[in-house]
């Protein structure tokens, strides 16, 4: 059935059992009238309300979402509202990223006994939402492609690391390796412009480990793998992130990983390294020196400066030495901590919000479905049983269409929240470069406004912020209905 | 499946503003549905008896109602069904009526809102699975928060049931706001008299343990099986020791401790006991007032006391009690009413609200039961009642009716004339409201017989006349005219709100609460006593306004449906709980950190750590499974699938 013609816009309800849905029956028996957008869908608890069924609401064609739970403090399951609070307040900021006004969905508490009050919340949010009109759809939107100018001011100098001390970590591994199961680190790839991972289990394999600005891949996506296996891994500043974020999470213990750590100095942006290197047949040679690397590609020289070539992420790194480490070598250059919004997020707060949905229109388009992106994140551990390929829970469908391949992005991105360190490995495995990261990046935003600037991935102990919360949020308001 | 749908009228409800008929024949279209129609009275015998024969002449392995709000007839339905041998969670319901009927008139958009509705209804039912309940032990003993007369009527009737009873009263004595009435309406027989056996009944019962001056500190667990700590505050006497015998108060020299009990009309000393019937009959300690324990020099009490039971270092103490139900009965407490500055906003020390009235009226008040000014302690003779102070006034956020003031000032008018029969009594009100047994006999007699002078009106001002009287300016609606009367003193019938920290109680109870802090009842008609949590039950004002016997009949409610209850060895759980597959289960514990209920722990299967659910500790929020980003955890009944079958039948149109 379609929505009747002029008179109704979609509006869907989550509603929890106890309280929001009591007050719309208390509603009903007073003869309280309210419009017919509405349709209410009931769940046990606010808690339930996954973020992500409202962005499957949104993105499949509801012009409005509204969830209603009990009061903060009068929830039926004790602290149901109180996890909900927080997850429904991060999507309300992740929501205008992608394009989609976030007055387009609102939460609300409403008591049993608040008839009144639940007519007057649904009342003035469909007026709000017949104010806003049809809700605009991706498969509307006019592609829009527009790059990122990814070089920004750096908050330390960034450099190829040629001084760090790799020979001394080499004999530190060496002496670690017999008991360990392996170390992973990385040696040089198909040529000296690319590296790969290492998997160092004899003396041999340690002299292959390579130290340098090609080190792009995060090792701790693999620490999962060996779970319950000793094993040692060396990490960059970011990538150690990524192991402190799978020791909060109990995905691999402490006792079980040790971690080699050298000041990193920043890493390139693969990406546009091959793009000026355009087409070779092979590397002639790699110089390094303390500002950038001269390749020789057929024998034509090409100058990378670390300051124009690094990874967006780098130019805004405050941790260049890992968070937590068994061995630290070498002395990390001073950053001075200045905050900065990373490229790729610069470029979309730019945007009006149609022009945000233009821009996922254009990238989504040439989405591959590929999951490079998911299996290149440290933080993504669902392995074979991802939503995308099991389809049970039917959250995705084989449609290759638009809605359906954003919808994964933001099911990794919700996932994410509050556990994404932003190591960008999702955008960087991409290999059609779509600015994923900047996802991640606004709902770290959003967290970090919320949560006393938290970020993930600093601290072992701490208990990620959307597996807690507080009575009173600090940060988190009610809005009211006036 | 093979999906039958019922359509109800609901009489008119829903019919009148609702095509049941077209619903029916839409719904026909949507997949899996062998069967529509639309009956009048769905929930009526012959509605059900309906339902179950299209189950067998349709071969029907799923069934969709769409009437009222499943909160009133899911149960109904769902035993409907399983009478005709499907699973009871074979069964969806659309709420067409308070979700749509009820609040639209507009014919078109309501019969495609239900339609829509059975819709949705129709995408869940063909994810349902069928569920089975296990069942668990109940441990049958109450606790019972609050010791006034609804509290100890609970008690009593549980007790005399055979069901242990653990009584929790904040104060040092139960009784509540009953044992501070002098008389009470409309037979003017004496509190004391028929409520003071009473209280002797809790303290001599067998099956009755008391706690007072405690209050419940935490709450966890479930129907059947509840942990609750109560705080036993301290009282810095030893009350195994304390024979009630009162020396120590008489000789306490701290003798200026406002007297609460006496409402505030008069001082106390800081060691005391409330009252003389009080129960239990144990002396306490106020810390605030106690020289030894302020200033630490005294010591009166201890060397006076002859068995030895003063403690000055006594601390709380939290005990843990094992229960299977709950009882709350915390009664009320006045409004603030300060807020009337037009009648003084408590400086007039003449101007007093009707408990503390009650309080002079009383022999174990601080006047010994003369009425005398609180002034100048002078015998009034122009005695005005202003009715409704803080009740049925929107202006200062108390639109609702407190119930008794109308009876109860009436009481006192009669009083006051018993008591000094030279006195003019006045009453302001704005209607009277007398509805109970033998209550409007009652007020025509305080006007008939006692003479007391009724002024339908609002009063205006109260302020003092110089003369140490005072002028109360107001209006008489009836005459249309102004009027001024002399008061020696103000009585004010002060409206109730729900008692002081009841907000915080229920939070810890998990049930809901209106603005004013009275608890919710399940069903406002039909399950009066009954909370929407499962075992927690309501007696008395806590609930609403309502008098002593309304109060005692719900104190007496909750015991039945407390016994009731404890009739059953097993109850069975219900059954939409979490379920994890442990193939997606990557051990990581989310789930567990975050359940408020403590029903997740870890378990190693073939080695690895895995989520399991203890079914009958899981109460169905679905916290863990919004948590759980691998969908590894899924709520029956709730699942990811179910509600996004949902929101597909809603968007993808």
């Amino acid at each position: 059935m379609p929505v009747l013609n002029s008179k109704e816009l979609r509006i869907v309800g989550f509603l929890c059992n106890w309280c929001a849905y009591g007050g719309a029956d208390t509603a009903g028996v007073a003869r309280a009238g309210q419009p017919t957008d509405l349709r209410i869908i009931r769940v046990p608890c606010s808690g339930r309300v996954d973020p992500l069924f409202v962005l499957k609401a949104l993105l499949e064609g509801a012009d409005g979402v509204l969830v209603s739970g009990c009061h903060p403090r009068d929830c039926h399951y004790a602290a149901g509202n109180f996890y909900a609070r927080r997850r429904l307040e991060v999507l309300k900021r992740f929501l205008p990223v992608l394009g989609i006004d976030d007055a387009r969905f609102e939460y609300a508490w409403v008591s049993a006994s608040e008839g009144q009050r639940w007519q007057h919340v649904v009342t003035s949010f469909t007026k709000r939402i017949h104010a806003m009109g049809p809700a605009p759809h991706f498969d509307d939107a006019k592609p829009l492609l527009r790059v990122a100018d990814m070089a920004l001011t750096a908050l330390r100098p960034l450099g190829t690391a040629q001084n760090a001390a790799v020979n001394e970590l080499k004999q530190v591994i060496k002496d670690k390796l017999p008991e360990l199961n392996c170390v992973i680190g990385w040696q040089q790839g198909y040529d000296g412009a690319h590296a790969t991972p290492l998997f160092m289990k004899t003396p041999e394999d340690v002299d292959k480990l390579s130290w340098g600005p090609f080190n792009v891949m995060n090792p701790a996506v693999y620490l999962p793998l060996f779970k319950g296996k000793k094993t040692g891994v060396v990490v960059k500043g970011c990538d150690s992130r990524s192991v402190v974020e799978l020791l909060q999470e109990n995905l691999i213990k402490r006792e079980d990983v040790i971690i080699f750590a050298l000041p990193c100095e920043g890493t390139l942006d693969i990406a546009r390294v091959n793009e000026k290197l355009g087409r070779y047949t092979r590397i002639n040679a790699v110089a390094y020196d303390e500002a950038g690397v001269t390749i020789t590609a057929d024998g034509k020289e090409h100058r990378f400066c670390m300051n124009d070539f690094a990874q967006g992420k780098c130019y805004g790194c405050a941790t260049p030495m890992a968070v937590l480490a068994d061995t630290r070598l070498g002395e990390p250059h001073k950053v001075n901590p200045v905050s900065s919004v990373p490229p790729e997020l610069a470029m979309l707060d730019d945007m009006a919000l149609s022009e945000r949905m233009a821009f996922w229109r254009g990238q989504m388009e040439r989405c591959l479905r590929c999951y490079a992106c998911r299996n290149a994140c440290p933080m993504c551990v669902c392995r074979d049983y991802c939503v995308s390929d099991s389809r049970n829970p039917h959250w995705m469908s084989q449609d290759a269409d638009i809605n359906q391949k954003l919808f994964f992005q933001t099911i990794h991105a919700l996932h994410l929240s509050g556990r994404c360190t932003g190591c960008g490995e999702c955008q960087r495995a991409c290999p059609v470069g779509i600015p994923i990261l900047a996802l991640r990046q606004q709902i770290a935003r959003a967290v970090a406004q919320l949560f006393d600037d938290y970020k993930a991935g600093l601290n072992p102990a701490a208990l990620p912020p959307l597996l807690g919360y507080e009575a009173h949020e600090k940060n988190i308001h009610e809005r009211d209905w006036k | 499946m093979r999906i039958g749908i019922f359509i109800c009228h609901c009489g008119s409800n829903i019919a009148g503003t609702v095509d049941c008929a077209r619903v029916a024949e839409i719904s026909t279209g949507f997949p899996d549905v062998v069967y529509a129609t639309d009956p009048v009275y769905t929930c009526a015998e012959p509605g059900q008896a309906a339902i179950e024969a299209a189950i067998h002449d349709h071969r029907l392995d799923g069934v969709v109602v769409a009437s009222c709000s499943p909160r009133m007839h899911e149960p109904t339905f769902r035993r409907t069904v399983e009478r005709a041998g499907l699973n009871r969670y074979l069964f969806e319901m659309a709420n067409i009526r308070e979700h749509v009927s009820w609040i639209g008139k507009d014919r078109d958009a309501n019969t495609n809102k239900a339609a829509e509705l059975v819709k949705m209804a129709v995408a869940k039912l063909r994810n349902n699975r069928p569920l089975l309940a296990k069942s668990f032990e109940v441990n049958k003993k109450v606790l019972i928060v609050g010791g006034g007369v609804a509290g100890i009527q609970a008690a009593l009737d549980c007790a005399d049931g055979g069901v242990p009873v653990i009584l929790l009263e904040r104060e040092s004595t139960i009784g509540g706001k009953m044992a501070k009435l002098d008389k009470t309406f409309p037979t003017v027989d004496c509190s004391a008299c028929i409520l003071g056996p009473k209280m002797v009944d809790v303290a001599q019962h067998p099956n009755i343990t008391l706690y007072a001056y405690s209050e419940l500190e935490d709450i966890s667990g479930y129907i059947g099986n509840f942990t609750v700590k109560i705080r036993k505050r301290a009282t810095y006497v030893n009350w195994e020791k304390c024979t009630g015998c009162g020396a120590c108060s008489e000789k306490c020299p701290s003798k200026k401790t406002p007297d609460t009990f006496n409402e505030l009309t008069g001082v106390t000393t800081a060691i005391n006991i409330p009252f003389p019937q009080a129960i239990p009959k144990k002396a306490v300690i106020s810390a605030e007032h106690c020289r030894q324990l302020t200033k630490g020099k005294c010591g009166v009490c201890a060397k006076i006391c002859p068995t030895g039971a003063v403690v000055y270092d006594m601390q709380d103490d939290v005990v843990t009690e094992e229960v299977g139900c709950i009882i709350a009965a915390t009664g009320y407490d006045l409004m603030d009413w300060t807020v009337y500055r037009e009648y003084g906003g408590g400086q007039y020390p003449d101007v007093i609200t009707s408990l503390q009235y009650e309080r002079l009226l009383s022999t174990s008040g601080p006047t010994g039961g003369h009425i005398r000014r609180p002034s100048d302690g002078l015998e009034p003779k122009h005695i005005v009642f202003i009715q409704c102070v803080g009740s049925r006034d929107k202006s200062v956020g108390r639109p609702y009716c407190s119930g008794f003031c109308c009876m109860y000032t009436a009481k006192q008018a009669v009083l006051t004339k018993d008591h000094l029969p030279f006195s003019q009594s006045y009453v302001f009100y704005m209607d009277i409201r007398a509805p109970g047994k033998l209550y409007d006999e009652f007020t025509r007699r305080a006007v008939e017989e006692y003479g007391v002078e009724y002024i339908r009106g609002r009063v205006s001002a109260v302020y003092p006349d110089g003369e140490g009287a005072y002028v109360v300016m107001g209006v008489d609606t009836l005459l249309g005219r102004s009027v001024e009367i002399k008061a020696d003193i103000v009585v004010l019938a002060v409206g109730i709100e729900a008692s002081r920290g009841a907000a915080a109680l229920a939070e810890k109870l998990r049930i809901s609460y209106d603005n004013y802090g009275f608890f919710m009842e399940s069903h406002v008609k039909l399950k009066p006593v009954e909370t929407n949590t499962a075992g927690v039950f309501l007696a008395g004002v806590c609930q609403g306004a309502k008098d002593i016997p309304a109060s005692v009949a719900q104190g007496s409610a909750t015991a039945a449906k407390v016994l009731a209850l404890f009739a059953r060895d097993r109850l069975e759980n219900d059954p939409q709980t979490a379920q994890v597959d442990t193939r997606r289960c990557v051990g990581c514990g989310k789930c567990i950190r975050c359940c408020p209920f403590g029903a997740l722990k870890e378990t190693t299967i073939r080695g690895e750590i895995k989520a399991d659910v203890i079914e009958t500790v899981c109460q169905g929020c679905g916290l863990c499974t919004t948590t759980c980003p691998q969908g590894a955890v899924q709520l029956s009944h709730a699942t990811d699938n179910q509600i996004l079958a949902e929101v597909n039948a809603l968007c993808r149109c």
